[in-house]
Protein backbone atom coordinates (compact mmCIF):
# COMPACT_ATOMS: atom_id res chain seq x y z
CA UNK A 1 0.00 0.00 0.00
CA UNK A 2 1.41 3.01 -0.71
CA UNK A 3 0.84 6.62 0.83
CA UNK A 4 -1.95 8.35 -1.24
CA UNK A 5 -0.26 11.96 -0.13
CA UNK A 6 3.82 11.12 0.24
CA UNK A 7 3.72 8.18 -2.03
CA UNK A 8 5.73 6.48 0.29
CA UNK A 9 5.51 2.44 0.88
CA UNK A 10 5.47 2.81 4.73
CA UNK A 11 2.11 2.60 5.52
CA UNK A 12 0.89 0.52 8.31
CA UNK A 13 -3.13 -0.34 9.77
CA UNK A 14 -3.85 1.83 12.31
CA UNK A 15 -7.07 0.85 13.52
CA UNK A 16 -10.19 -1.17 12.45
CA UNK A 17 -13.63 -0.40 13.34
CA UNK A 18 -14.06 -0.92 17.00
CA UNK A 19 -18.08 -1.97 16.23
CA UNK A 20 -18.71 -4.03 13.20
CA UNK A 21 -16.46 -4.81 10.19
CA UNK A 22 -16.98 -1.54 8.28
CA UNK A 23 -14.11 0.54 8.39
CA UNK A 24 -9.55 0.59 8.54
CA UNK A 25 -7.81 3.37 8.82
CA UNK A 26 -4.41 3.81 7.35
CA UNK A 27 -1.16 5.91 9.07
CA UNK A 28 1.91 6.94 6.86
CA UNK A 29 4.68 6.95 8.64
CA UNK A 30 6.96 9.27 6.80
CA UNK A 31 4.20 12.06 6.56
CA UNK A 32 1.99 10.77 9.65
CA UNK A 33 -1.04 11.17 7.04
CA UNK A 34 -4.26 9.09 7.73
CA UNK A 35 -6.82 7.87 6.26
CA UNK A 36 -10.28 5.97 6.64
CA UNK A 37 -11.00 2.59 3.86
CA UNK A 38 -14.41 4.10 3.37
CA UNK A 39 -13.07 7.67 2.37
CA UNK A 40 -13.76 9.22 -1.10
CA UNK A 41 -10.87 8.65 -3.97
CA UNK A 42 -9.17 12.34 -3.49
CA UNK A 43 -8.08 11.28 0.21
CA UNK A 44 -7.16 7.68 -0.14
CA UNK A 45 -6.00 7.47 -3.44
CA UNK A 46 -2.45 8.30 -4.79
CA UNK A 47 -3.49 9.22 -8.38
CA UNK A 48 -6.25 11.14 -7.33
CA UNK A 49 -4.71 12.82 -4.35
CA UNK A 50 -4.95 16.98 -4.80
CA UNK A 51 -1.59 17.74 -6.27
CA UNK A 52 -0.88 21.08 -4.12
CA UNK A 53 -1.30 18.97 -1.00
CA UNK A 54 0.68 16.54 -2.18
CA UNK A 55 3.94 16.13 -0.17
CA UNK A 56 7.49 15.44 -1.23
CA UNK A 57 9.21 13.41 1.84
CA UNK A 58 12.57 15.05 0.74
CA UNK A 59 11.06 18.44 1.95
CA UNK A 60 10.05 17.03 5.56
CA UNK A 61 13.34 17.12 7.19
CA UNK A 62 13.63 21.25 5.92
CA UNK A 63 10.01 22.32 7.53
CA UNK A 64 9.22 24.71 9.73
CA UNK A 65 10.03 23.51 13.62
CA UNK A 66 7.48 24.84 16.01
CA UNK A 67 7.91 25.94 18.47
CA UNK A 68 12.10 26.31 18.06
CA UNK A 69 13.52 23.63 20.26
CA UNK A 70 15.59 25.26 23.26
CA UNK A 71 19.47 24.76 23.99
CA UNK A 72 19.71 22.28 26.30
CA UNK A 73 20.85 23.44 29.97
CA UNK A 74 24.01 22.51 31.09
CA UNK B 1 -12.29 48.13 37.61
CA UNK B 2 -15.92 48.04 36.33
CA UNK B 3 -16.67 49.54 33.51
CA UNK B 4 -20.66 49.38 34.05
CA UNK B 5 -21.19 49.90 37.69
CA UNK B 6 -24.52 52.29 36.78
CA UNK B 7 -25.73 48.59 34.99
CA UNK B 8 -25.23 46.08 37.52
CA UNK B 9 -28.60 45.87 38.71
CA UNK B 10 -30.52 45.80 35.28
CA UNK B 11 -27.77 42.94 34.35
CA UNK B 12 -28.53 40.82 37.42
CA UNK B 13 -32.14 40.64 36.65
CA UNK B 14 -31.34 39.34 33.59
CA UNK B 15 -28.90 36.80 34.44
CA UNK B 16 -31.00 33.79 35.01
CA UNK B 17 -28.22 31.74 37.24
CA UNK B 18 -28.55 28.94 35.22
CA UNK B 19 -24.79 27.63 35.57
CA UNK B 20 -23.71 24.60 33.95
CA UNK B 21 -21.35 21.89 35.88
CA UNK B 22 -20.86 19.91 32.66
CA UNK B 23 -21.25 19.41 28.74
CA UNK B 24 -24.74 16.94 29.32
CA UNK B 25 -26.49 19.83 31.54
CA UNK B 26 -26.20 22.37 28.66
CA UNK B 27 -26.97 20.00 26.02
CA UNK B 28 -30.32 19.58 27.77
CA UNK B 29 -30.84 23.13 28.27
CA UNK B 30 -29.86 23.70 24.37
CA UNK B 31 -32.41 21.00 23.73
CA UNK B 32 -35.10 22.21 25.53
CA UNK B 33 -34.75 26.03 24.04
CA UNK B 34 -34.44 24.32 20.34
CA UNK B 35 -31.00 24.99 20.09
CA UNK B 36 -29.62 21.11 19.85
CA UNK B 37 -30.76 18.92 16.76
CA UNK B 38 -30.62 15.06 17.23
CA UNK B 39 -29.77 13.30 14.37
CA UNK B 40 -30.78 9.31 15.27
CA UNK B 41 -29.80 7.60 11.91
CA UNK B 42 -26.20 6.27 11.59
CA UNK B 43 -24.25 8.14 9.73
CA UNK B 44 -20.75 8.58 8.34
CA UNK B 45 -17.72 9.60 10.61
CA UNK B 46 -16.82 12.09 7.47
CA UNK B 47 -20.14 14.21 7.42
CA UNK B 48 -19.27 15.13 11.07
CA UNK B 49 -17.99 18.13 9.44
CA UNK B 50 -20.01 19.39 7.19
CA UNK B 51 -22.65 19.47 9.43
CA UNK B 52 -20.70 21.80 11.46
CA UNK B 53 -19.77 23.62 8.72
CA UNK B 54 -24.07 23.50 8.08
CA UNK B 55 -24.98 24.49 11.40
CA UNK B 56 -22.64 27.89 11.39
CA UNK B 57 -23.86 28.54 8.11
CA UNK B 58 -27.18 29.17 9.88
CA UNK B 59 -28.54 32.38 12.05
CA UNK B 60 -28.84 30.61 15.10
CA UNK B 61 -27.45 27.70 14.11
CA UNK B 62 -28.00 24.58 16.79
CA UNK B 63 -25.80 22.46 18.35
CA UNK B 64 -26.03 18.70 16.26
CA UNK B 65 -25.57 15.64 18.28
CA UNK B 66 -24.89 12.43 16.29
CA UNK B 67 -26.07 9.57 18.28
CA UNK B 68 -25.05 6.50 16.28
CA UNK B 69 -21.38 6.90 13.74
CA UNK B 70 -20.73 4.04 11.88
CA UNK B 71 -18.40 1.61 13.04
CA UNK B 72 -17.62 3.47 16.67
CA UNK B 73 -19.46 3.20 20.05
CA UNK B 74 -20.21 6.66 21.05
CA UNK B 75 -21.39 9.95 20.12
CA UNK B 76 -20.59 13.65 18.70
CA UNK B 77 -21.56 16.69 19.41
CA UNK B 78 -21.20 19.72 16.94
CA UNK B 79 -21.62 23.21 16.90
CA UNK B 80 -22.30 23.67 20.64
CA UNK B 81 -20.76 27.27 20.59
CA UNK B 82 -21.76 28.13 16.99
CA UNK B 83 -24.78 30.74 17.30
CA UNK B 84 -24.88 34.00 19.69
CA UNK B 85 -28.25 31.81 20.87
CA UNK B 86 -25.97 29.40 22.33
CA UNK B 87 -23.18 31.80 23.50
CA UNK B 88 -26.07 33.41 25.26
CA UNK B 89 -27.64 30.26 26.92
CA UNK B 90 -24.10 29.88 27.90
CA UNK B 91 -24.24 32.53 30.51
CA UNK B 92 -27.83 31.62 31.30
CA UNK B 93 -29.02 34.72 29.69
CA UNK B 94 -32.22 34.39 26.85
CA UNK B 95 -30.69 32.93 23.86
CA UNK B 96 -32.26 36.58 22.20
CA UNK B 97 -29.70 38.61 23.93
CA UNK B 98 -28.13 40.84 21.62
CA UNK B 99 -23.85 40.84 21.48
CA UNK B 100 -23.23 44.49 23.11
CA UNK B 101 -25.39 42.95 26.02
CA UNK B 102 -23.59 39.70 26.40
CA UNK B 103 -20.00 41.53 26.11
CA UNK B 104 -21.00 43.82 29.04
CA UNK B 105 -22.14 41.39 31.16
CA UNK B 106 -19.15 39.25 30.30
CA UNK B 107 -17.59 42.33 31.43
CA UNK B 108 -19.39 42.38 34.56
CA UNK B 109 -18.74 39.20 35.73
CA UNK B 110 -14.95 39.17 34.61
CA UNK B 111 -14.57 42.02 38.04
CA UNK B 112 -15.34 39.01 39.97
CA UNK B 113 -12.00 37.16 39.34
CA UNK B 114 -10.70 35.23 41.03
CA UNK B 115 -13.38 32.52 42.29
CA UNK B 116 -11.55 29.75 43.81
CA UNK B 117 -13.07 26.42 42.16
CA UNK B 118 -14.85 23.61 44.80
CA UNK B 119 -12.34 20.70 45.04
CA UNK B 120 -13.96 17.23 44.62
CA UNK B 121 -12.81 13.83 45.04
CA UNK B 122 -15.50 12.04 42.77
CA UNK B 123 -15.89 12.95 38.91
CA UNK B 124 -18.42 11.12 36.32
CA UNK B 125 -15.48 11.51 34.26
CA UNK B 126 -13.58 8.54 36.94
CA UNK B 127 -16.40 6.42 35.79
CA UNK B 128 -14.34 4.38 34.06
CA UNK B 129 -10.70 4.13 33.03
CA UNK B 130 -7.88 2.11 30.28
CA UNK B 131 -4.27 1.96 31.10
CA UNK B 132 -3.44 -0.82 29.03
CA UNK B 133 -3.96 -1.38 25.06
CA UNK B 134 -4.85 2.23 24.81
CA UNK B 135 -6.96 2.72 21.92
CA UNK B 136 -8.32 6.13 21.57
CA UNK B 137 -10.64 5.27 18.75
CA UNK B 138 -12.36 2.84 21.37
CA UNK B 139 -13.70 6.17 23.31
CA UNK B 140 -14.14 8.85 20.74
CA UNK B 141 -15.74 8.64 17.38
CA UNK B 142 -12.92 10.49 15.79
CA UNK B 143 -13.26 11.88 12.21
CA UNK B 144 -11.51 14.43 9.58
CA UNK B 145 -12.75 17.79 9.80
CA UNK B 146 -12.21 19.14 6.83
CA UNK B 147 -11.33 17.71 3.23
CA UNK B 148 -7.59 18.14 3.58
CA UNK B 149 -6.61 18.00 7.01
CA UNK B 150 -3.62 15.38 7.56
CA UNK B 151 -5.83 12.89 9.51
CA UNK B 152 -8.31 12.97 12.39
CA UNK B 153 -8.57 16.00 14.80
CA UNK B 154 -9.00 17.00 18.06
CA UNK B 155 -9.90 20.80 18.11
CA UNK B 156 -11.91 21.33 20.90
CA UNK B 157 -10.08 19.81 24.08
CA UNK B 158 -8.94 21.61 26.71
CA UNK B 159 -5.48 20.94 27.52
CA UNK B 160 -3.89 21.52 31.34
CA UNK B 161 -0.53 21.01 32.17
CA UNK B 162 1.54 22.60 34.70
CA UNK B 163 5.14 24.83 35.40
CA UNK B 164 7.77 22.32 35.04
CA UNK B 165 9.90 24.81 37.33
CA UNK B 166 6.61 25.33 39.87
CA UNK B 167 4.56 22.27 39.26
CA UNK B 168 2.63 22.90 42.30
CA UNK B 169 2.53 26.88 41.60
CA UNK B 170 -1.79 26.80 41.55
CA UNK B 171 -1.80 30.31 39.45
CA UNK B 172 0.62 28.86 37.05
CA UNK B 173 -1.23 25.80 35.92
CA UNK B 174 -2.25 26.42 32.56
CA UNK B 175 -5.53 25.13 30.51
CA UNK B 176 -5.48 26.11 26.79
CA UNK B 177 -6.97 25.00 23.64
CA UNK B 178 -4.58 23.68 20.92
CA UNK B 179 -4.79 21.53 17.97
CA UNK B 180 -4.00 17.90 18.22
CA UNK B 181 -3.70 15.22 15.34
CA UNK B 182 -4.46 11.66 15.96
CA UNK B 183 -1.37 9.65 14.97
CA UNK B 184 -1.88 6.58 16.70
CA UNK B 185 -4.12 4.09 19.33
CA UNK B 186 -2.07 6.11 21.74
CA UNK B 187 -0.35 8.53 20.23
CA UNK B 188 -1.19 12.82 19.06
CA UNK B 189 0.61 15.57 17.81
CA UNK B 190 0.24 19.04 19.43
CA UNK B 191 0.60 22.16 18.07
CA UNK B 192 2.37 24.28 20.95
CA UNK B 193 3.05 28.19 19.41
CA UNK B 194 5.81 30.13 20.99
CA UNK B 195 3.41 32.82 22.96
CA UNK B 196 1.18 30.45 24.01
CA UNK B 197 1.62 29.82 27.57
CA UNK B 198 2.04 25.60 27.05
CA UNK B 199 4.55 27.03 24.20
CA UNK B 200 6.38 28.82 27.62
CA UNK B 201 5.80 25.46 29.53
CA UNK B 202 7.23 23.27 26.86
CA UNK B 203 10.76 25.55 26.34
CA UNK B 204 11.26 25.48 30.35
CA UNK B 205 11.00 21.49 29.95
CA UNK B 206 13.03 21.14 26.77
CA UNK B 207 15.71 22.90 28.04
CA UNK B 208 16.12 20.41 30.98
CA UNK B 209 15.11 17.50 28.50
CA UNK B 210 11.97 16.67 30.83
CA UNK B 211 8.66 15.30 29.09
CA UNK B 212 5.74 17.79 29.76
CA UNK B 213 2.73 15.72 31.54
CA UNK B 214 -0.72 16.60 30.20
CA UNK B 215 -4.67 16.28 30.71
CA UNK B 216 -6.45 16.55 27.60
CA UNK B 217 -10.09 17.16 28.71
CA UNK B 218 -12.92 16.88 26.10
CA UNK B 219 -16.74 17.44 26.79
CA UNK B 220 -17.05 20.14 28.95
CA UNK B 221 -19.13 22.63 30.44
CA UNK B 222 -19.51 25.34 28.16
CA UNK B 223 -17.76 28.26 30.16
CA UNK B 224 -14.69 26.16 30.90
CA UNK B 225 -13.80 25.85 26.98
CA UNK B 226 -14.81 29.80 26.41
CA UNK B 227 -11.95 30.31 29.00
CA UNK B 228 -9.41 27.69 27.52
CA UNK B 229 -9.73 29.81 24.24
CA UNK B 230 -9.41 32.99 26.50
CA UNK B 231 -5.85 35.28 26.29
CA UNK B 232 -5.44 36.08 29.94
CA UNK B 233 -2.07 35.87 32.09
CA UNK B 234 0.30 33.10 32.19
CA UNK B 235 0.07 33.66 36.10
CA UNK B 236 -3.98 33.87 36.12
CA UNK B 237 -5.92 31.09 36.94
CA UNK B 238 -8.50 29.89 33.57
CA UNK B 239 -10.36 28.18 36.91
CA UNK B 240 -10.80 31.24 38.93
CA UNK B 241 -12.11 33.13 35.98
CA UNK B 242 -14.95 30.29 35.00
CA UNK B 243 -16.04 30.25 39.11
CA UNK B 244 -16.38 34.45 37.93
CA UNK B 245 -17.75 33.90 34.54
CA UNK B 246 -20.47 31.79 36.50
CA UNK B 247 -22.05 34.88 38.07
CA UNK B 248 -19.89 33.71 41.21
CA UNK B 249 -20.56 30.15 41.55
CA UNK B 250 -17.11 28.20 42.03
CA UNK B 251 -15.98 25.66 39.06
CA UNK B 252 -15.53 21.69 40.25
CA UNK B 253 -12.38 20.39 39.66
CA UNK B 254 -10.86 16.65 40.19
CA UNK B 255 -7.75 15.68 40.12
CA UNK B 256 -6.78 13.72 37.18
CA UNK B 257 -6.14 9.93 37.92
CA UNK B 258 -2.81 9.52 36.59
CA UNK B 259 -0.94 12.73 37.21
CA UNK B 260 -2.42 14.08 40.23
CA UNK B 261 -3.13 17.62 37.44
CA UNK B 262 -6.71 19.26 38.12
CA UNK B 263 -9.05 19.20 35.65
CA UNK B 264 -12.53 19.90 35.07
CA UNK B 265 -14.74 17.54 37.32
CA UNK B 266 -17.33 17.69 34.27
CA UNK B 267 -15.68 16.58 31.54
CA UNK B 268 -16.65 13.35 29.17
CA UNK B 269 -13.33 12.46 28.78
CA UNK B 270 -9.84 12.91 29.93
CA UNK B 271 -6.58 11.89 28.26
CA UNK B 272 -3.04 11.72 30.13
CA UNK B 273 -0.20 11.53 28.62
CA UNK B 274 3.32 13.73 28.32
CA UNK B 275 4.76 15.97 25.58
CA UNK B 276 7.87 14.09 24.74
CA UNK B 277 10.98 16.62 25.25
CA UNK B 278 12.77 17.96 22.08
CA UNK B 279 10.71 15.54 19.56
CA UNK B 280 9.09 17.03 16.35
CA UNK B 281 7.77 15.47 13.99
CA UNK B 282 5.04 16.58 10.43
CA UNK B 283 1.91 17.50 11.39
CA UNK B 284 -0.70 19.11 9.66
CA UNK B 285 -1.57 20.49 7.54
CA UNK B 286 -5.26 21.44 9.65
CA UNK B 287 -7.89 23.69 8.63
CA UNK B 288 -7.62 26.55 10.98
CA UNK B 289 -9.16 29.58 12.44
CA UNK B 290 -7.87 31.71 9.07
CA UNK B 291 -9.98 29.73 6.95
CA UNK B 292 -7.46 28.40 5.26
CA UNK B 293 -4.88 25.12 5.90
CA UNK B 294 -1.77 25.71 7.81
CA UNK B 295 1.01 23.49 6.28
CA UNK B 296 2.55 21.18 7.68
CA UNK B 297 5.13 21.96 10.04
CA UNK B 298 7.23 19.45 12.76
CA UNK B 299 5.31 20.10 15.36
CA UNK B 300 4.94 18.43 19.18
CA UNK B 301 4.35 14.38 19.98
CA UNK B 302 2.19 13.08 22.74
CA UNK B 303 2.19 9.80 24.15
CA UNK B 304 -0.90 9.28 25.62
CA UNK B 305 -0.90 6.49 29.30
CA UNK B 306 -4.34 6.46 30.14
CA UNK B 307 -7.81 7.10 29.12
CA UNK B 308 -10.22 7.92 31.82
CA UNK B 309 -14.29 8.28 30.95
CA UNK B 310 -17.68 8.91 31.69
CA UNK B 311 -20.31 6.09 30.81
CA UNK B 312 -21.14 6.14 26.98
CA UNK B 313 -18.92 9.51 26.32
CA UNK B 314 -20.19 12.37 24.36
CA UNK B 315 -17.01 13.29 21.71
CA UNK B 316 -17.31 17.25 21.47
CA UNK B 317 -15.82 18.21 18.48
CA UNK B 318 -15.79 22.01 17.01
CA UNK B 319 -15.63 23.17 13.19
CA UNK B 320 -13.44 25.50 11.78
CA UNK B 321 -13.46 26.56 7.93
CA UNK B 322 -14.01 30.59 6.42
CA UNK B 323 -15.17 32.74 9.20
CA UNK B 324 -17.68 32.45 11.09
CA UNK B 325 -17.80 29.28 12.06
CA UNK B 326 -18.10 27.98 15.58
CA UNK B 327 -14.43 28.55 16.63
CA UNK B 328 -15.49 32.43 15.44
CA UNK B 329 -18.30 32.31 18.14
CA UNK B 330 -16.81 30.82 20.80
CA UNK B 331 -13.45 33.32 20.29
CA UNK B 332 -15.77 36.56 19.82
CA UNK B 333 -15.98 37.84 22.67
CA UNK B 334 -13.62 35.84 24.85
CA UNK B 335 -10.87 37.66 22.87
CA UNK B 336 -12.70 41.40 23.03
CA UNK B 337 -13.35 41.41 26.97
CA UNK B 338 -9.48 40.43 28.10
CA UNK B 339 -8.22 42.98 25.42
CA UNK B 340 -10.99 45.82 26.68
CA UNK B 341 -10.24 45.16 30.54
CA UNK B 342 -6.39 45.55 29.66
CA UNK B 343 -6.98 48.40 27.27
CA UNK B 344 -9.23 49.86 30.42
CA UNK B 345 -6.48 49.98 33.03
CA UNK B 346 -4.44 52.39 30.95
CA UNK B 347 -7.02 54.70 29.04
CA UNK B 348 -10.20 54.37 31.33
CA UNK B 349 -11.54 56.47 28.17
CA UNK B 350 -12.01 53.35 26.42
CA UNK B 351 -15.77 52.66 25.74
CA UNK B 352 -15.87 48.99 24.25
CA UNK B 353 -13.20 46.79 22.05
CA UNK B 354 -15.01 44.91 19.06
CA UNK B 355 -11.76 41.92 19.00
CA UNK B 356 -14.22 39.66 17.48
CA UNK B 357 -12.44 38.67 14.00
CA UNK B 358 -10.03 36.03 13.27
CA UNK B 359 -9.49 35.90 16.68
CA UNK B 360 -8.27 39.58 17.36
CA UNK B 361 -5.96 39.87 14.52
CA UNK B 362 -8.62 42.37 13.48
CA UNK B 363 -10.04 45.12 16.18
CA UNK B 364 -11.67 48.17 16.97
CA UNK B 365 -11.60 50.06 19.72
CA UNK B 366 -14.32 53.00 20.49
CA UNK B 367 -12.88 55.73 22.97
CA UNK B 368 -13.78 59.40 23.80
CA UNK B 369 -10.72 61.36 22.43
CA UNK B 370 -8.46 63.62 24.77
CA UNK B 371 -6.67 65.63 22.51
CA UNK B 372 -4.87 65.50 19.10
CA UNK B 373 -3.24 61.93 18.48
CA UNK B 374 -5.04 60.01 21.47
CA UNK B 375 -6.72 57.49 19.02
CA UNK B 376 -3.52 56.40 18.00
CA UNK B 377 -1.74 55.89 21.30
CA UNK B 378 -4.78 54.00 22.79
CA UNK B 379 -4.21 51.54 19.55
CA UNK B 380 -0.60 51.20 20.02
CA UNK B 381 -1.43 50.19 23.71
CA UNK B 382 -3.90 47.47 22.21
CA UNK B 383 -0.46 46.23 20.13
CA UNK B 384 1.07 45.95 23.02
CA UNK B 385 -1.08 43.47 25.22
CA UNK B 386 0.00 40.01 25.33
CA UNK B 387 -2.50 39.15 22.52
CA UNK B 388 -2.82 42.46 20.73
CA UNK B 389 1.40 41.87 20.21
CA UNK B 390 0.66 38.45 18.77
CA UNK B 391 -2.54 38.86 16.76
CA UNK B 392 -3.67 42.24 16.38
CA UNK B 393 -2.92 43.34 13.10
CA UNK B 394 -5.59 46.02 11.79
CA UNK B 395 -7.09 48.28 14.48
CA UNK B 396 -9.79 50.78 13.75
CA UNK B 397 -10.31 53.49 16.07
CA UNK B 398 -13.84 55.03 16.54
CA UNK B 399 -15.77 57.86 18.42
CA UNK B 400 -17.10 56.76 21.57
CA UNK B 401 -20.64 57.81 20.45
CA UNK B 402 -20.02 55.21 17.50
CA UNK B 403 -20.82 51.33 18.56
CA UNK B 404 -17.73 48.88 17.38
CA UNK B 405 -20.16 45.99 17.06
CA UNK B 406 -22.16 48.28 14.61
CA UNK B 407 -20.42 47.64 11.54
CA UNK B 408 -22.74 50.18 9.84
CA UNK B 409 -21.61 52.91 12.20
CA UNK B 410 -17.62 51.82 12.08
CA UNK B 411 -18.18 52.03 7.83
CA UNK B 412 -19.55 55.51 8.78
CA UNK B 413 -16.79 56.46 11.25
CA UNK B 414 -14.14 55.69 8.73
CA UNK B 415 -15.89 56.96 5.48
CA UNK B 416 -16.32 60.28 7.70
CA UNK B 417 -13.84 60.60 9.75
CA UNK B 418 -10.13 59.02 7.75
CA UNK B 419 -8.00 61.44 6.46
CA UNK B 420 -5.62 58.67 4.62
CA UNK B 421 -2.57 61.38 4.38
CA UNK B 422 -2.46 61.68 8.53
CA UNK B 423 -4.73 58.99 9.95
CA UNK B 424 -3.49 56.05 8.52
CA UNK B 425 -0.13 54.38 10.22
CA UNK B 426 1.81 51.11 9.59
CA UNK B 427 4.33 49.75 12.18
CA UNK B 428 6.77 47.86 10.81
CA UNK B 429 8.84 44.14 11.83
CA UNK B 430 6.27 43.55 14.84
CA UNK B 431 5.35 40.02 16.30
CA UNK B 432 2.46 38.20 14.03
CA UNK B 433 0.40 35.66 14.05
CA UNK B 434 1.86 32.58 11.96
CA UNK B 435 -1.71 31.29 10.77
CA UNK B 436 -2.24 34.16 9.44
CA UNK B 437 -1.57 33.22 5.82
CA UNK B 438 -0.46 37.13 5.12
CA UNK B 439 1.73 36.85 7.96
CA UNK B 440 5.13 37.24 5.83
CA UNK B 441 7.82 35.36 7.39
CA UNK B 442 5.00 33.61 9.19
CA UNK B 443 5.36 34.97 12.95
CA UNK B 444 5.74 38.75 11.61
CA UNK B 445 3.14 41.18 11.10
CA UNK B 446 3.26 44.72 9.96
CA UNK B 447 0.42 46.48 12.05
CA UNK B 448 -1.92 49.11 10.54
CA UNK B 449 -3.60 51.43 12.22
CA UNK B 450 -6.75 53.55 10.83
CA UNK B 451 -7.91 56.61 12.72
CA UNK B 452 -11.43 57.11 12.32
CA UNK B 453 -11.82 59.47 15.83
CA UNK B 454 -13.14 63.35 14.65
CA UNK B 455 -9.92 65.60 15.09
CA UNK B 456 -8.76 66.97 18.46
CA UNK B 457 -6.22 70.56 18.73
CA UNK B 458 -3.94 70.97 18.41
CA UNK B 459 -4.91 68.85 16.05
CA UNK B 460 -5.58 71.59 12.80
CA UNK B 461 -9.62 70.58 12.72
CA UNK B 462 -10.54 71.24 9.31
CA UNK B 463 -14.47 71.49 9.55
CA UNK B 464 -16.88 71.55 12.18
CA UNK B 465 -19.18 68.26 12.62
CA UNK B 466 -21.86 68.72 14.47
CA UNK B 467 -24.18 65.54 14.68
CA UNK B 468 -27.56 64.83 13.96
CA UNK B 469 -29.32 64.14 17.76
CA UNK B 470 -32.17 62.46 17.32
CA UNK B 471 -35.25 64.41 17.06
CA UNK B 472 -36.85 64.63 20.78
CA UNK B 473 -39.42 61.59 21.17
CA UNK B 474 -37.15 59.44 18.91
CA UNK B 475 -36.79 56.96 21.93
CA UNK B 476 -40.92 56.92 22.72
CA UNK B 477 -41.39 55.96 18.92
CA UNK B 478 -39.01 53.17 19.34
CA UNK B 479 -41.05 51.81 22.11
CA UNK B 480 -44.35 52.15 20.22
CA UNK B 481 -43.47 50.85 16.42
CA UNK B 482 -41.57 47.37 18.77
CA UNK B 483 -44.64 46.99 20.76
CA UNK B 484 -47.21 47.17 17.84
CA UNK B 485 -44.64 44.51 15.70
CA UNK B 486 -44.80 42.44 17.97
CA UNK B 487 -48.53 42.06 18.14
CA UNK B 488 -48.48 42.42 14.46
CA UNK B 489 -46.64 39.19 15.06
CA UNK B 490 -49.00 37.45 17.31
Amino acid sequence: MICPRCDTDKVHLLVKSPVGNVWEMYICETCTYSWRSTESADKTDPARYAKNFKINPSEIPNMLVIPTIPPLKA
Amino acid sequence: MSPVATQDRVLDEKATGKVFHDLRSFLKVLEEAGQLVRIKEEVDPEEIGAAGRASANLKNGPAVLFEKVRGYRNPVVTNVHGSWANHAMMMGMDKDTPVKEQFLELNRRWAKYPVSPERVEDAPVKENIMTENINIFEILSLYRINTYDSGCFLSKACIVSADPEEPTNYNKVNMGTYRMQVKGKDKLGIQALPFHDIGLQLSKAEALNQPVPIAICLGNDPLTTFMASTPIRYDQSEFDYVGALNNGVPMKITKSPTYGLDIPAGCEVCIEGYIEPRVRECEGPFGEFPGSYSGARLQGVVQIKSISYRNNPIFENLYLGIPWSEIDYLMALNTSVPLYQMLKETFPEVQAVNAMYTHGIGAIISTKVRFGGFAKAVAMRLLTTPHGMAYAKIIIVVDEYVDPFNLEQVMWAMTTRVDPDKDVSIIKNCPGMPLDPSSNPPGMHNKLIIDATTPKAPEKVSRDTELLKPPAGTEKWEKIISQLLKQTKN
